[in-house]
C-alpha cells in the first residue's frame, strides 16, 4: 500500500468529479484531430475486435503509459461459462491487459467482488484462466482493502470501495451488456458495483443514484463494453443460451455515460431510458446525446 | 527397527490424510481432482454397519477389503501403522511419561461393547457408527473446528500485524500470508455451528492421552475392536526368547496395553505392532514373526457385558424412533439437506457424519446439524442459507460423500434437483411492507428461467406519494430451494425471503404442488 499514491489518486478523482473534463486534456495526446468519442468494432474475432476499437480512439497509448500500474476490472459476478453472457468474454478481457503490456505498463491487475463464489466465478468464467496466460495478475478481493470513501451523495454519502482500484495510475473498465431487474441493463456505470464492499444488496433501494455515485468516484481512463454476446432476459445471471444474442461487437470510449448511452442501443432501447444514464449525465458525467458524438465504426 | 519403520509409516499416512483433507476444496473447476475420501473408503466398519442399516451393497469394497485381509494377517496394523487419529494420539501421548510400574488401566473390553451395540443397531436400520468411528469423527472434528481454529488463528496474527501499517515487517508478512492462503489456508474462513460441541469432544479425546497413553485406541475405539476381532488369528505373532527377564520394560512401552510382558497371555486383539517392546527390550528377546501357532490369551468379554451390549442396540433402535420429527408433517422444515441426498429415511442409514460435504461446500452453507433430524441425525449436513446457499453449478458434496447418502449428481442432474422452497416474508420484504425497492432475491436467482418474477406494483409511502416497486414473487415449479435468495436479501436476520424443505425432490410426503 502505498499512502502517498491513494493520496493522490483521490485528489485527482476529486477534482475530475467538480469537473470531468478538466481531465481529459491531461490524458489526450497530440493527434487529437482524428479523435473520436466512441469506437464500436464489428467482427468474429472477440480479440480482434476489441483491439479495433481501442485502436479506432487512437490505441492503446493514449491510454496507457509505461510503467503503468493498470485496473482492469471486468465483470466476473456469476458462475457460469462464457456462452451464457453472464461475465465479460475472456478474449476481451485478456486482449485488454495484453495491450496495456504492449502499451508497456508495469503491472495489469484483475479482480471483482463476485456474487456467486469467487473461486468458480474466476475458473467458470475463463477470465482467471485468459488473463494469467496473457501476463495479467488475477487476484481475489481481500476484505481488509476495501475503505470507506466519500461520494457525491445523489445516493450515498460514503461507501466501502476497493482500494486498489484507487492507488492504480489507470483504471479500464472492461464490462458486458445485459439486461438487469432494476436497472433494465447492466453496462459499464453497473459494473463499479464490484469494487463496492459492505451489504451491497442495499444500495438497491437507490440504485440509480448509488451508481452515479460510484461512477464519479472512479475514473476510469477507458471503458470497454463487450458486446460479444449479450444476455436479453434473465440477466444479469442468465443461465439460457436463448436468452443470448450474438452481437460480435465491443464498444470502446472514454465517456462513461456515452459508452452506456451506446450500450443502451444494442438492445432497441435509447441512453435516457436507463435513470442512471440519465442521471449521470445531468450530474454531468458524461453525455448521453448520441448525435453530438463522433462514433467511429470498425469492422474488423 | 520395526519401531522407526513404523513411525515413518504413521508420518507418512498423516501427512498424506491432511494433504488429501486440504484438496478437499474447490479450485473453481467442477471436480476436485484427487480421491479425498479414500480413507473413508478404506473403513470396513463403516462399509458393514452402512451395509447392515440399508440392507444392501452399493459398491465393491475393495480398500476395506485390504483392511480386512491385512489385519487377519498381520494383526492391528492398521491401528499401529496408519490410522491418523490414532498417530495423533500417540503425537498427544508425548506430552506425558509412559507410566512405569502404575497398573494400566483394564478397560479394554469397552471398545467391543460399542462395536456390538453399532453392529446391532445397524442391523437394526439405526446407523449410529460416524459418531465414534475414528475416520469420521477425525474428519468431521477438523472440518468443523480445528481448520477453522487454524485459520482464524493464522488470519487474526497476519491481520494484527497488517493494521501495524509498518512497512518492511507488512511486506514480508503479507509475503508469508499469501503463501500460506495458496497452500494450507482456507479460501474463505470456515464457521461452523456445532464447533464448539464437536471441538470438545475431539480435544477430550485428545487430552485423554494424559490420562494413559492412547486412551481412545485402548478402550473406546470401535474400529479398533473390529480390527482387534480380525486379527485374532493373524499369522503375524509376537515370540520372547529364554532371554527375558520379566523386567517389565515392554508393558509400559506397550501402545495396545497388550500385557506384553505375560509371553504367552499375550492378548495379540490388543496388539497394535507398533514394535515399541520389541525396540525397548534390554536384553533383546522380544521378535515378530509369522507362525501358524495357537494364538496368546484368549479374547473373553464376559457374557454379561455381550449381552448388554446386544441389549442396549436393540433397544436404542426404538428408542430415537419415537420422536415427531419422523413424520413428515412436524419434521424440521429448515432441515435442508445437500442437493442428492437420498430420502430422509435412507439417509440416516447411510450418512456417517464424516463432514466431507462440510468441508468442500464452497459457501460453508452445510453445516452439522444438532437435533434438527433427531439424535439420530446428529451432525449430520443441513443447509444452512443464511450462512451459505447452495451454489447452483456446483456438484462436489455429492463427489465426496462416502456412502452415497448424497448421490453424486451431474450437473444437468444437480440443476434440476430441488432442495426445498423458497417463499416470500410480505411482513419483512422492502417492496411490500416498506414501499422501497430491492430486486436482489430475483437478481441473484440462478435458474435459467427465473424462478423469482418481479410485480410492478405502485404503492403509497406515508405520505401519500406513489411509488412504483417491483415486488418478488416465487414460482415453485421453478424454484429449486438453493437458498441463494435468503442469503442475499438484504433484510439482516430474519431474512424477507427464506427456504424451507417442503417440496423436495427426495421426499414423496414433502411434495406440495400438483404435478
Amino acid at each position: 500500500m502505498n499512502r502517498r499514491k491513494f493520496l493522490k489518486a483521490t485528489l485527482i478523482s476529486g477534482i475530475a468529479i467538480s469537473s470531468p473534463e478538466i481531465l481529459f486534456p491531461l490524458i489526450t495526446p497530440a493527434n487529437a484531430a482524428v479523435k473520436s468519442d466512441l469506437a464500436v468494432a464489428r467482427g468474429t474475432s472477440p480479440a480482434r475486435i476489441t483491439r479495433a476499437a481501442i485502436d479506432g480512439l487512437g490505441g492503446i497509448r493514449r491510454f496507457v503509459s509505461r510503467g503503468d500500474v493498470v485496473v482492469v476490472k471486468p465483470n466476473i459476478g456469476w458462475d457460469r461459462t462464457p456462452e451464457y453472457a453472464a461475465n465479460t468474454n475472456p478474449e476481451v478481457v485478456a486482449t485488454v491487459v495484453r495491450l496495456c503490456y504492449e502499451a508497456g505498463a508495469k503491472k495489469v491487475k484483475v479482480f471483482d467482488n463476485t456474487v456467486s463464489n469467487a473461486k468458480r466465478c474466476y475458473k467458470q468464467s475463463g477470465i482467471a484462466d485468459a488473463v494469467s496466460a496473457v501476463g495479467g495478475l488475477v487476484s481475489f478481493i481481500d476484505d481488509r482493502k476495501f475503505r470507506d470513501m466519500k461520494l457525491s451523495g445523489y445516493a450515498l454519502r460514503s461507501w466501502p470501495l476497493y482500494t486498489e482500484v484507487f492507488e492504480a495510475d489507470k483504471i479500464i473498465n472492461v464490462p458486458i451488456a445485459k439486461t438487469h431487474g432494476l436497472t433494465t441493463l447492466t453496462l459499464g456505470m453497473k459494473n463499479w458495483m464490484g469494487i463496492m464492499g459492505g451489504w451491497r444488496g442495499r444500495i438497491h433501494q437507490k440504485i440509480d443514484g448509488s451508481l452515479v455515485d460510484v461512477s464519479m468516484a472512479v475514473t476510469p481512463v477507458l471503458v470497454v463494453l463487450d458486446a460479444v454476446r449479450i444476455l436479453t432476459a434473465n440477466g444479469p445471471q442468465g443461465g439460457d443460451l436463448s436468452d443470448v444474442k450474438l452481437l460480435n461487437t465491443v464498444v470502446a470510449g472514454t465517456d462513461q455515460v456515452a459508452v452506456d448511452a451506446y450500450g443502451a442501443t444494442l438492445f432497441g432501447m435509447r441512453g435516457s431510458d436507463l435513470a442512471y444514464v440519465r442521471m449521470g449525465s445531468e450530474a454531468g458525467l458524461g453525455t448521453m446525446e448520441l448525435s453530438k458524438l463522433k462514433i467511429k465504426r470498425i469492422t474488423a | 527397527m520395526i519401531k522407526k519403520l513404523r513411525i515413518a509409516t504413521q508420518g507418512l499416512f498423516l501427512l498424506t490424510f491432511l494433504w488429501l483433507f486440504l484438496q478437499t476444496e474447490s479450485k473453481g473447476a467442477n471436480e476436485l481432482g484427487y480421491p479425498v475420501k479414500i480413507f473413508l473408503d478404506a473403513d470396513p466398519l463403516l462399509f458393514l454397519t452402512t451395509s447392515l442399516a440399508t440392507w444392501s451393497l452399493d459398491k465393491f469394497p475393495y480398500l476395506a477389503l485390504i483392511v480386512v485381509v491385512a489385519t487377519a494377517i498381520l494383526g492391528r496394523v492398521f491401528c499401529g501403522w496408519v490410522c491418523p487419529l490414532g498417530t495423533l494420539n500417540n503425537m498427544a501421548g508425548l506430552l506425558t511419561r509412559w507410566r512405569w510400574k502404575t497398573a494400566p488401566l483394564n478397560w479394554y473390553r469397552v471398545k467391543y461393547s460399542i462395536l456390538i451395540f453399532l453392529l446391532i443397531s445397524s442391523l437394526f436400520t439405526l446407523q449410529l457408527t460416524g459418531i465414534v468411528d475414528p475416520l469420521s469423527l477425525l474428519i468431521r472434528s477438523l472440518s468443523v473446528t480445528v481448520y477453522p481454529m487454524f485459520s482464524y488463528a493464522t488470519g487474526a496474527a497476519f491481520d494484527t500485524v497488517y493494521s501495524t501499517d509498518i512497512p518492511v515487517v507488512v511486506s514480508i508478512s503479507e509475503f508469508i500470508y499469501t503463501i500460506l492462503k495458496k497452500t494450507v489456508l482456507p479460501f474463505q474462513q470456515p464457521f461452523f455451528v456445532q464447533g464448539v460441541l464437536i471441538g470438545i469432544l475431539f480435544f477430550l479425546i485428545l487430552g485423554a492421552n494424559l490420562v494413559e497413553r492412547r486412551f481412545w485406541c485402548k478402550f473406546l475405539c470401535p474400529l479398533g475392536a473390529l480390527l482387534g476381532l480380525l486379527s485374532r488369528y493373524a499369522f503375524l505373532k509376537r515370540s520372547v526368547s529364554e532371554g527375558c527377564d520379566s523386567c517389565g520394560a515392554c508393558t509400559a512401552s506397550c501402545q495396545g496395553g497388550a500385557a506384553p510382558d505375560r509371553r504367552e497371555e499375550w492378548k495379540n486383539t490388543e496388539c497394535f505392532i507398533c514394535g515399541n517392546c520389541d525396540d525397548i527390550c534390554p536384553r533383546n528377546a522380544v521378535s515378530f514373526g509369522f507362525s501358524l501357532k495357537k494364538p496368546g490369551a484368549s479374547l473373553d468379554l464376559g457374557k454379561r457385558y455381550v449381552a448388554g451390549s446386544i441389549l442396549s442396540g436393540i433397544v436404542a433402535v426404538p428408542l430415537l424412533r419415537i420422536s415427531p420429527l419422523m413424520k413428515p408433517a412436524y419434521a424440521n422444515p429448515l432441515l435442508i439437506r445437500p442437493p442428492g441426498s437420498v430420502d430422509e429415511k435412507a439417509f440416516l442409514q447411510k450418512c456417517v457424519k464424516c463432514g466431507e460435504c462440510m468441508k468442500v461446500c464452497i459457501t460453508n452453507g452445510l453445516q452439522p446439524t444438532f437435533l434438527e433430524a433427531g439424535l439420530e441425525g446428529i451432525w449430520s449436513p443441513v443447509l444452512i442459507p443464511r450462512i451459505g446457499y447452495c451454489e447452483y453449478r456446483c456438484t462436489l458434496c455429492g463427489q465426496v460423500c462416502p456412502t452415497e447418502a448424497i448421490q453424486k449428481l451431474d450437473l444437468a442432474e444437480k440443476e434440476k434437483v430441488r432442495i426445498g422452497s423458497a417463499m416470500v416474508d410480505k411482513g419483512r420484504c422492502l417492496p411490500y411492507a416498506h414501499a422501497t425497492p430491492c430486486i436482489v432475491c430475483e437478481e441473484v436467482c440462478p435458474t435459467p428461467k427465473k424462478a423469482i418474477w418481479l410485480e410492478t406494483v405502485t404503492v403509497k409511502d406515508r405520505e401519500g406519494k406513489e411509488i412504483i416497486v417491483k415486488q418478488p414473487k416465487v414460482d415453485l415449479t421453478l424454484c429449486i430451494g438453493c437458498g441463494i435468495c435468503e442469503a442475499k436479501c438484504p433484510v439482516i436476520g430474519q431474512p424477507a425471503i427464506y427456504v424451507t424443505s417442503v417440496g423436495e425432490s427426495r421426499s414423496k410426503e414433502k411434495q406440495l404442488l400438483l404435478p
